[in-house]
This record gives C-alpha cells, structure tokens and sequence, in this order.
C-alpha cells in the first residue's frame, strides 16, 4: 500500500471579542464545549487526557451520533490546546488518533485571536467507493445541522 | 459547497440523491417514490439539486432522466472548512456572551 499523502491542514482564524481565559474553558470544560461543537463531552484536558464528544449528526440519519474520541496533547492555559480529532464511527473516515486539532489563543487588545489549525488529514479522494456517497452525505449533513445550535 | 449543504439539508432531496446514485432515472420515476409529495414539489427539489451540482439532468425527448454526480460533493477537507467556519463563528458568539456575562458580575460586585 503506497504512503497516504495527508491533505494540506485546515487553516482558520477568528477574532472573538472576549478573553484568551474566557474562550480557552470553551475547549476544556464540557459545559461550555456543548455549547459550540458537540452536544455531549467527556474532557480531561492534560496531556493523554480523553477528549471525548458526541456530534448529533443528523436526525434523518440513522447512522448518526457520532462519536469523536480524542485525546488532549497539549493544554497550556490559556494560550493554546492541542488535541487528536478522529470518529469511532468508520463512516466518517478519519480514525481516532489520526489528525490532530491545534488550537492557539493570542491576546488581542480586549479579545483574542484564535487560530485553529486541523491536520494530518486522510487523503480525500477516497471517494466515491463502497459507501463513499454515503459517507460525503452524512458528512454534509452534519454540517448542515450544525448550522445554527439554537435553531 | 454552501449550495450543497442547503440542497441536503432537506430530507427528501437526500432520499432523491440516493435513489439516483446508481441508476439514472426520470422524474417521474422519481417522483412515485414519494406518494405524499406533490410532483411540483418533486421538480423544485430536483432543480435545487441541479444547481448545486449534485445531480445531472439529461433529456430524452420528452422525459428528463436524472443521476447522481458524486463529484458534486466536496472531500473531507472542503467539509471541514465549513464545519470549522460554522462551529468557530457559534464558538465566538457563545464565547462573547459569557465574557458580557463576566464583565456584568464583575460590574455589579464593584
């Protein structure tokens, strides 16, 4: 089998105009981690330390929840947290302990800079193969719910 | 690929997309799959689909035939480019009124 070639990271950067402590418990305290990314969460934020989280995925979908089961690796409050990012759920394509979710906080006048970058991501032309069409549906779908918590 | 997440967020369209996966078939073939919904109903979904790109439509004198086009969707790295850009924007709204929270309790033991 050839070497999987991972896919450039996923970059992001957002402004949030609270403080670098504030927005750090959004990654390390499950009461406030369900509020933004998942709808339950077991977190043990110290390196080796579970990062698990439940994603509704889609009422339609009978395949759905999906089980993230992380682990954290790097937690330096309130600057940055790192942690692996991968799916129980075979589906999803990305298994536990395969890509890795660093987060970094900069203070920013009164708020933050928050960049999070997602990487060590599995090739993504998998599809479509056995099941490859259904698996970019539940994906998709996940994000279409995700859209908005309080819809 | 915002066009390909709002054409599958809706229910029957991902049952359409599923039922042309395979086979190439016609509307109305399409449409006696879903006894409860009207055929405009059908032909306004399946113009949605055809704008996102998620399904070809091919005629055949009078009849449409439609099939899925898998290359419609987005890899697993798209997907998360806008998972992530929907998830950071409620993290930041979430975030900021816990810090109004914050500042207000703060605010009131002054």
């Amino acid at each position: 089998m050839p070497e999987a070639v991972g896919t450039e990271p996923v970059v992001k950067e957002v402004r949030i105009d609270a403080s670098p402590e504030t927005v750090f418990a959004f990654f390390t305290e499950p009461d406030k981690l369900t509020r933004w990314l998942a709808s339950e969460a077991t977190l043990d934020p110290r390196p080796g330390g579970i990062n698990h989280q439940t994603h509704p995925g889609d009422m339609e979908n009978p395949r759905g929840p999906y089980y993230m089961r992380g682990e954290f690796v790097e937690v330096a409050f309130p600057s940055r947290v790192v942690f692996t990012w991968g799916f129980e759920n075979a589906d999803v394509g990305v298994e536990p302990g395969q890509s890795t979710v660093e987060v970094t906080l900069a203070p920013d006048g009164n708020g933050t800079r928050l960049r999070l970058v997602h990487r060590d991501l599995p090739e993504s032309e998998r599809a479509p193969h056995d099941g490859g069409w259904d698996e970019m549906l539940s994906r998709l779908a996940i994000a279409a719910s995700g859209g908005d918590p309080d819809a | 690929m915002q066009d390909a997440i709002e054409a599958i967020a809706e229910p029957h369209r991902r049952e359409i997309l599923r039922l042309v996966r395979d086979d190439e078939l016609a509307a109305g073939a399409i449409a006696a799959h879903f006894p409860d919904v009207s055929r405009p109903a059908i032909s306004q979904h399946l113009r949605v689909l055809r704008h996102a790109a998620l399904v070809s439509e091919r005629r055949d004198g009078t009849r449409r035939l439609y099939r899925a086009r898998p290359e419609g969707l987005a890899g697993l790295r798209d997907f998360l480019e806008a998972f992530w850009d929907e998830r950071l924007e409620t993290l930041r709204r979430e975030a900021e009124r816990e810090e109004r929270k914050k500042r207000h309790a703060r605010g009131r033991r002054n």
